[in-house]
Protein backbone atom coordinates (compact mmCIF):
# COMPACT_ATOMS: atom_id res chain seq x y z
CA UNK A 1 0.00 0.00 0.00
CA UNK A 2 1.33 3.79 -0.63
CA UNK A 3 2.05 5.62 2.11
CA UNK A 4 -0.16 8.76 0.69
CA UNK A 5 -2.14 9.46 -2.41
CA UNK A 6 -2.30 12.30 -4.26
CA UNK A 7 -4.61 15.34 -4.36
CA UNK A 8 -6.20 13.86 -7.70
CA UNK A 9 -6.66 10.53 -6.32
CA UNK A 10 -8.30 11.77 -2.97
CA UNK A 11 -10.09 14.49 -4.34
CA UNK A 12 -12.43 11.87 -6.68
CA UNK A 13 -12.33 9.79 -3.86
CA UNK A 14 -13.94 12.44 -1.99
CA UNK A 15 -16.22 13.39 -4.55
CA UNK A 16 -17.53 10.03 -5.01
CA UNK A 17 -17.96 10.27 -1.01
CA UNK A 18 -19.73 13.03 -1.15
CA UNK A 19 -22.09 11.61 -3.66
CA UNK A 20 -22.80 8.11 -1.98
CA UNK A 21 -23.84 10.27 1.30
CA UNK A 22 -25.98 12.29 -0.44
CA UNK A 23 -27.43 9.27 -2.43
CA UNK A 24 -30.46 7.42 -1.31
CA UNK A 25 -28.39 4.34 -1.21
CA UNK A 26 -26.08 6.20 1.47
CA UNK A 27 -27.43 8.95 3.72
CA UNK A 28 -29.73 10.80 1.77
CA UNK A 29 -28.09 14.17 3.44
CA UNK A 30 -25.10 15.75 3.35
CA UNK A 31 -21.74 15.84 5.19
CA UNK A 32 -21.40 17.97 7.66
CA UNK A 33 -18.61 17.97 10.51
CA UNK A 34 -19.38 21.15 12.94
CA UNK A 35 -22.83 20.12 14.91
CA UNK A 36 -21.42 17.26 16.37
CA UNK A 37 -18.86 19.84 18.75
CA UNK A 38 -21.91 21.54 20.36
CA UNK A 39 -23.98 18.46 20.56
CA UNK A 40 -20.91 16.84 22.36
CA UNK A 41 -20.78 19.97 24.48
CA UNK A 42 -24.34 19.83 25.59
CA UNK A 43 -24.06 16.16 26.02
CA UNK A 44 -20.72 16.53 28.76
CA UNK A 45 -22.60 19.73 30.30
CA UNK A 46 -25.66 18.34 30.68
CA UNK A 47 -27.51 20.89 27.86
CA UNK A 48 -30.58 19.53 27.63
CA UNK A 49 -33.01 19.78 25.00
CA UNK A 50 -35.93 20.78 26.63
CA UNK A 51 -33.88 23.56 28.51
CA UNK A 52 -31.83 24.66 25.15
CA UNK A 53 -33.27 26.35 22.33
CA UNK A 54 -30.22 25.21 20.67
CA UNK A 55 -29.86 21.84 21.60
CA UNK A 56 -33.33 21.39 20.57
CA UNK A 57 -32.32 22.25 17.22
CA UNK A 58 -29.73 20.37 16.44
CA UNK A 59 -30.19 16.83 18.40
CA UNK A 60 -30.31 15.09 15.31
CA UNK A 61 -28.21 16.56 13.34
CA UNK A 62 -25.53 16.38 15.88
CA UNK A 63 -26.42 12.51 16.45
CA UNK A 64 -25.59 12.09 12.96
CA UNK A 65 -22.56 13.79 12.92
CA UNK A 66 -21.20 12.18 16.06
CA UNK A 67 -21.71 9.22 14.91
CA UNK A 68 -19.83 9.55 11.35
CA UNK A 69 -17.33 11.43 13.47
CA UNK A 70 -16.88 8.22 15.09
CA UNK A 71 -16.16 6.65 12.27
CA UNK A 72 -14.14 9.05 10.68
CA UNK A 73 -11.86 8.69 14.20
CA UNK A 74 -11.49 4.85 13.16
CA UNK A 75 -10.85 5.29 9.43
CA UNK A 76 -7.85 7.61 10.46
CA UNK A 77 -6.76 5.44 13.20
CA UNK A 78 -6.33 2.28 11.49
CA UNK A 79 -4.90 4.00 8.28
CA UNK A 80 -2.15 5.88 10.96
CA UNK A 81 -1.60 2.55 12.59
CA UNK A 82 -1.27 0.18 9.16
CA UNK A 83 -0.85 2.28 6.32
CA UNK A 84 0.94 5.28 6.36
CA UNK A 85 2.49 4.17 10.11
CA UNK A 86 2.58 8.08 11.00
CA UNK A 87 1.02 7.80 14.60
CA UNK A 88 2.98 8.86 17.42
CA UNK A 89 2.36 11.40 20.26
CA UNK A 90 2.87 15.20 19.43
CA UNK A 91 2.59 18.67 20.52
CA UNK A 92 4.48 21.26 17.59
CA UNK A 93 4.29 20.81 14.22
CA UNK A 94 7.21 20.88 12.02
CA UNK A 95 5.87 23.89 10.30
CA UNK A 96 4.55 25.68 13.28
CA UNK A 97 8.28 25.59 14.46
CA UNK A 98 9.88 26.79 11.27
CA UNK A 99 7.59 29.61 11.02
CA UNK A 100 6.29 30.40 14.78
CA UNK A 101 8.23 28.88 17.45
CA UNK A 102 9.42 25.48 19.26
CA UNK A 103 7.29 26.04 22.48
CA UNK A 104 4.92 23.67 23.26
CA UNK A 105 3.04 26.14 25.72
CA UNK A 106 2.52 28.23 23.03
CA UNK A 107 1.19 25.94 20.60
CA UNK A 108 -1.28 24.37 22.71
CA UNK A 109 -2.73 28.12 24.37
CA UNK A 110 -2.89 28.82 20.64
CA UNK A 111 -4.60 25.79 19.40
CA UNK A 112 -6.86 26.15 22.51
CA UNK A 113 -7.85 29.50 21.79
CA UNK A 114 -8.00 28.63 17.61
CA UNK A 115 -10.64 25.79 18.40
CA UNK A 116 -12.80 27.94 20.99
CA UNK A 117 -13.16 30.65 17.97
CA UNK A 118 -13.22 28.02 15.11
CA UNK A 119 -16.68 26.56 16.74
CA UNK A 120 -18.32 29.73 17.67
CA UNK A 121 -17.36 30.98 13.93
CA UNK A 122 -18.81 27.57 12.16
CA UNK A 123 -22.29 28.07 14.18
CA UNK A 124 -22.97 31.18 13.95
CA UNK A 125 -22.28 30.30 9.77
CA UNK A 126 -24.16 27.31 10.33
CA UNK A 127 -21.67 25.12 8.99
CA UNK A 128 -17.91 24.30 8.28
CA UNK A 129 -15.40 23.50 5.96
CA UNK A 130 -17.70 19.61 5.41
CA UNK A 131 -20.88 21.10 5.56
CA UNK A 132 -20.84 24.85 3.55
CA UNK A 133 -17.31 23.87 1.65
CA UNK A 134 -17.83 20.11 0.30
CA UNK A 135 -21.66 20.20 0.74
CA UNK A 136 -23.00 23.48 0.16
CA UNK A 137 -20.61 24.31 -2.69
CA UNK A 138 -21.40 21.35 -4.15
CA UNK A 139 -25.00 22.03 -4.35
CA UNK A 140 -23.87 25.56 -5.71
CA UNK A 141 -25.40 26.92 -2.55
CA UNK A 142 -24.85 30.58 -2.49
CA UNK A 143 -24.58 30.66 1.65
CA UNK A 144 -21.46 27.98 0.49
CA UNK A 145 -19.97 29.84 -2.07
CA UNK A 146 -19.98 32.86 0.42
CA UNK A 147 -18.80 31.02 3.27
CA UNK A 148 -15.75 29.78 1.46
CA UNK A 149 -14.56 32.97 -0.52
CA UNK A 150 -14.62 34.77 2.74
CA UNK A 151 -12.94 31.94 4.81
CA UNK A 152 -10.11 31.55 2.39
CA UNK A 153 -9.90 35.23 2.10
CA UNK A 154 -9.34 35.50 5.88
CA UNK A 155 -6.99 32.13 5.98
CA UNK A 156 -4.46 33.80 3.79
CA UNK A 157 -4.76 36.89 5.21
CA UNK A 158 -3.97 35.90 8.83
CA UNK A 159 -1.23 33.27 7.43
CA UNK A 160 0.76 36.17 6.12
CA UNK A 161 0.02 38.49 9.49
CA UNK A 162 0.51 35.10 12.25
CA UNK A 163 3.50 33.71 11.37
CA UNK A 164 7.16 34.80 10.08
CA UNK A 165 8.27 35.04 6.89
CA UNK A 166 10.37 32.46 4.93
CA UNK A 167 13.76 31.93 6.16
CA UNK A 168 13.12 35.08 8.69
CA UNK A 169 15.09 35.27 11.94
CA UNK A 170 12.70 34.21 15.21
CA UNK B 1 -22.30 8.89 30.22
CA UNK B 2 -22.81 5.71 28.35
CA UNK B 3 -26.68 6.14 28.57
CA UNK B 4 -26.25 9.10 26.68
CA UNK B 5 -24.10 7.76 23.90
CA UNK B 6 -26.58 5.36 23.43
CA UNK B 7 -28.87 7.21 23.33
CA UNK B 8 -27.02 9.19 19.97
CA UNK B 9 -26.55 6.07 18.44
CA UNK B 10 -30.09 5.61 18.81
CA UNK B 11 -31.00 8.62 17.21
CA UNK B 12 -28.53 8.90 14.54
CA UNK B 13 -30.55 5.33 13.42
CA UNK B 14 -33.71 6.23 14.16
CA UNK B 15 -33.33 9.87 11.83
CA UNK B 16 -33.87 8.05 7.71
CA UNK B 17 -30.58 8.98 6.86
CA UNK B 18 -29.26 5.73 6.57
CA UNK B 19 -28.50 2.77 9.16
CA UNK B 20 -25.60 2.91 11.72
CA UNK B 21 -23.69 0.41 9.84
CA UNK B 22 -23.78 2.96 6.87
CA UNK B 23 -23.01 6.04 8.52
CA UNK B 24 -20.05 4.39 10.11
CA UNK B 25 -18.91 3.41 6.76
CA UNK B 26 -19.12 7.07 5.63
CA UNK B 27 -17.11 8.15 8.23
CA UNK B 28 -14.52 5.55 8.06
CA UNK B 29 -13.99 6.37 4.66
CA UNK B 30 -14.33 10.10 5.15
CA UNK B 31 -11.45 9.63 8.27
CA UNK B 32 -9.43 7.62 5.42
CA UNK B 33 -8.88 9.53 2.66
CA UNK B 34 -8.55 12.80 4.73
CA UNK B 35 -5.58 10.41 6.33
CA UNK B 36 -4.39 9.50 3.21
CA UNK B 37 -3.71 12.34 1.28
CA UNK B 38 -2.29 13.97 4.62
CA UNK B 39 -4.89 17.26 4.39
CA UNK B 40 -5.71 16.89 7.86
CA UNK B 41 -1.96 18.15 8.86
CA UNK B 42 -1.31 21.38 10.26
CA UNK B 43 1.85 21.67 7.52
CA UNK B 44 -1.33 21.39 4.88
CA UNK B 45 -3.50 23.62 6.46
CA UNK B 46 -1.57 26.48 7.92
CA UNK B 47 0.65 25.74 4.89
CA UNK B 48 -2.31 26.58 2.78
CA UNK B 49 -2.67 29.87 4.75
CA UNK B 50 1.14 30.70 4.30
CA UNK B 51 1.09 29.81 0.50
CA UNK B 52 3.45 26.75 1.19
CA UNK B 53 1.33 23.95 0.07
CA UNK B 54 -1.69 23.96 -2.26
CA UNK B 55 -2.91 20.33 -1.46
CA UNK B 56 -6.08 21.37 0.24
CA UNK B 57 -7.35 23.61 -2.34
CA UNK B 58 -6.22 21.60 -5.35
CA UNK B 59 -8.17 18.53 -3.56
CA UNK B 60 -11.50 20.66 -2.46
CA UNK B 61 -11.62 21.82 -5.85
CA UNK B 62 -11.81 18.50 -7.60
CA UNK B 63 -13.76 16.78 -5.49
CA UNK B 64 -16.50 20.20 -4.93
CA UNK B 65 -16.18 20.07 -8.93
CA UNK B 66 -16.75 16.44 -9.64
CA UNK B 67 -19.68 16.28 -7.06
CA UNK B 68 -21.30 18.91 -8.04
CA UNK B 69 -22.28 17.36 -11.71
CA UNK B 70 -22.58 14.32 -10.10
CA UNK B 71 -24.99 15.29 -8.26
CA UNK B 72 -26.92 16.97 -10.77
CA UNK B 73 -27.13 13.69 -12.60
CA UNK B 74 -27.88 11.84 -9.07
CA UNK B 75 -30.85 14.34 -8.68
CA UNK B 76 -32.03 14.56 -11.84
CA UNK B 77 -32.55 10.48 -12.05
CA UNK B 78 -34.26 10.32 -8.56
CA UNK B 79 -31.48 9.19 -6.57
CA UNK B 80 -30.84 12.39 -4.26
CA UNK B 81 -32.35 15.83 -2.80
CA UNK B 82 -30.79 19.04 -2.44
CA UNK B 83 -30.01 19.83 1.10
CA UNK B 84 -29.45 23.52 0.91
CA UNK B 85 -28.71 25.98 3.70
CA UNK B 86 -30.02 29.27 4.05
CA UNK B 87 -28.32 32.33 3.51
CA UNK B 88 -27.80 34.30 7.02
CA UNK B 89 -25.97 36.69 5.63
CA UNK B 90 -24.40 38.14 8.87
CA UNK B 91 -23.71 34.94 10.49
CA UNK B 92 -22.20 33.21 7.53
CA UNK B 93 -19.68 36.57 6.92
CA UNK B 94 -19.16 37.08 10.23
CA UNK B 95 -18.49 33.26 10.96
CA UNK B 96 -16.24 32.75 8.16
CA UNK B 97 -14.22 35.72 9.16
CA UNK B 98 -13.75 34.10 12.63
CA UNK B 99 -13.34 30.43 11.08
CA UNK B 100 -11.00 31.42 8.56
CA UNK B 101 -8.70 32.95 11.41
CA UNK B 102 -9.00 30.12 13.73
CA UNK B 103 -7.94 27.56 10.51
CA UNK B 104 -5.07 29.38 9.94
CA UNK B 105 -4.05 29.08 13.83
CA UNK B 106 -5.58 25.95 14.50
CA UNK B 107 -4.55 24.28 10.76
CA UNK B 108 -7.18 22.17 11.61
CA UNK B 109 -10.76 22.27 11.02
CA UNK B 110 -13.76 20.77 12.81
CA UNK B 111 -13.94 17.37 10.07
CA UNK B 112 -9.86 17.13 9.77
CA UNK B 113 -9.74 17.70 13.62
CA UNK B 114 -10.37 13.83 14.64
CA UNK B 115 -8.27 12.91 11.83
CA UNK B 116 -5.36 14.31 13.18
CA UNK B 117 -6.17 13.26 17.51
CA UNK B 118 -6.22 9.89 15.91
CA UNK B 119 -3.01 10.17 14.51
CA UNK B 120 -1.43 11.33 18.15
CA UNK B 121 -1.61 14.90 17.81
CA UNK B 122 -2.19 16.56 21.20
CA UNK B 123 -2.12 19.74 20.56
CA UNK B 124 -5.42 19.11 18.43
CA UNK B 125 -7.19 17.46 21.36
CA UNK B 126 -6.51 20.61 23.29
CA UNK B 127 -7.69 22.59 20.66
CA UNK B 128 -10.99 20.49 20.08
CA UNK B 129 -11.48 20.77 24.12
CA UNK B 130 -11.61 24.61 23.71
CA UNK B 131 -13.99 23.76 20.45
CA UNK B 132 -16.56 22.05 23.17
CA UNK B 133 -16.21 24.73 25.53
CA UNK B 134 -17.26 27.22 23.02
CA UNK B 135 -20.21 24.96 21.95
CA UNK B 136 -21.50 24.58 25.31
CA UNK B 137 -21.26 28.65 25.38
CA UNK B 138 -22.61 29.34 21.85
CA UNK B 139 -25.70 27.13 23.22
CA UNK B 140 -26.20 28.86 26.07
CA UNK B 141 -25.79 32.07 24.31
CA UNK B 142 -28.06 31.09 21.46
CA UNK B 143 -30.59 33.30 21.89
CA UNK B 144 -28.54 36.65 22.04
CA UNK B 145 -26.29 35.19 19.39
CA UNK B 146 -28.93 34.55 16.92
CA UNK B 147 -29.91 38.24 16.34
CA UNK B 148 -26.51 38.71 14.32
CA UNK B 149 -27.15 36.13 12.20
CA UNK B 150 -29.79 37.35 9.40
CA UNK B 151 -30.63 38.71 7.68
CA UNK B 152 -32.32 35.29 6.06
CA UNK B 153 -31.89 35.01 1.95
CA UNK B 154 -33.34 32.09 2.08
CA UNK B 155 -31.92 28.51 0.35
CA UNK B 156 -31.08 30.66 -2.68
CA UNK B 157 -28.54 28.43 -5.40
CA UNK B 158 -26.23 29.64 -8.16
CA UNK B 159 -28.25 27.67 -10.74
CA UNK B 160 -31.70 29.27 -9.14
CA UNK B 161 -30.37 33.10 -10.29
CA UNK B 162 -29.93 32.10 -14.27
CA UNK B 163 -33.59 30.75 -14.75
CA UNK B 164 -33.77 28.44 -17.50
CA UNK B 165 -29.87 27.72 -18.14
CA UNK B 166 -29.61 25.80 -14.86
CA UNK B 167 -28.17 22.64 -16.16
CA UNK B 168 -25.38 25.14 -18.03
CA UNK B 169 -24.57 26.45 -15.42
CA UNK B 170 -23.89 23.71 -12.83
CA UNK B 171 -22.15 21.95 -15.75
CA UNK B 172 -19.98 24.69 -16.15
CA UNK B 173 -19.42 25.42 -12.53
CA UNK B 174 -18.50 22.17 -12.61
CA UNK B 175 -15.96 22.31 -15.26
CA UNK B 176 -14.00 25.46 -14.12
CA UNK B 177 -13.74 23.99 -10.64
CA UNK B 178 -11.85 20.94 -11.91
CA UNK B 179 -9.71 23.47 -14.23
CA UNK B 180 -9.09 25.58 -11.01
CA UNK B 181 -7.52 22.46 -9.44
CA UNK B 182 -5.33 21.75 -11.73
CA UNK B 183 -4.33 25.02 -12.69
CA UNK B 184 -2.87 26.37 -8.92
CA UNK B 185 0.32 25.14 -8.87
CA UNK B 186 1.35 21.56 -7.62
CA UNK B 187 3.16 23.16 -4.58
CA UNK B 188 3.67 21.07 -1.12
CA UNK B 189 5.59 21.50 1.99
CA UNK B 190 7.43 18.09 2.58
CA UNK B 191 7.04 17.24 6.50
CA UNK B 192 11.06 16.46 7.75
CA UNK B 193 9.82 14.89 10.90
CA UNK B 194 7.86 12.52 9.14
CA UNK B 195 10.45 12.18 5.97
CA UNK B 196 7.12 12.70 4.19
CA UNK B 197 7.98 11.95 0.10
CA UNK B 198 5.25 13.41 -2.50
CA UNK B 199 2.81 10.91 -3.22
CA UNK B 200 3.69 8.29 -6.16
CA UNK B 201 0.40 8.16 -7.48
Amino acid sequence: MPRKISWIIGGLLMGLLILFTFSVFGADRPIGASTYVPYFASLLFGLDPQNYEYAAEIENAGAWEGVMLLGAFFGALFMSLFVTKTFRFSVVPSLWKERKNGSAVSRLLWSFAAGFVMIIGARLAGGCTSGHFLSGASQLAVSGLVFGGVTMATLIITGRLFYNRKGEKR
Amino acid sequence: MIDKIVHMFEVAAGEGHGSLASILLIGFLFGAIIHWTRVDKFEKIAGFAMLEDMTVPKMLFLAIGTASIGLYFLIEAGYAHYHIKPLMLGGVVIGAVLFGIAMAIFGKCPGTGPVSIAEGRIDVLVGAIGGIFAGALFTVAYPYLKTVMGPDFGKITLPSLFEGRETLVILIYGTVLVVIAFLLPDKEYLDPEEDEQKASF
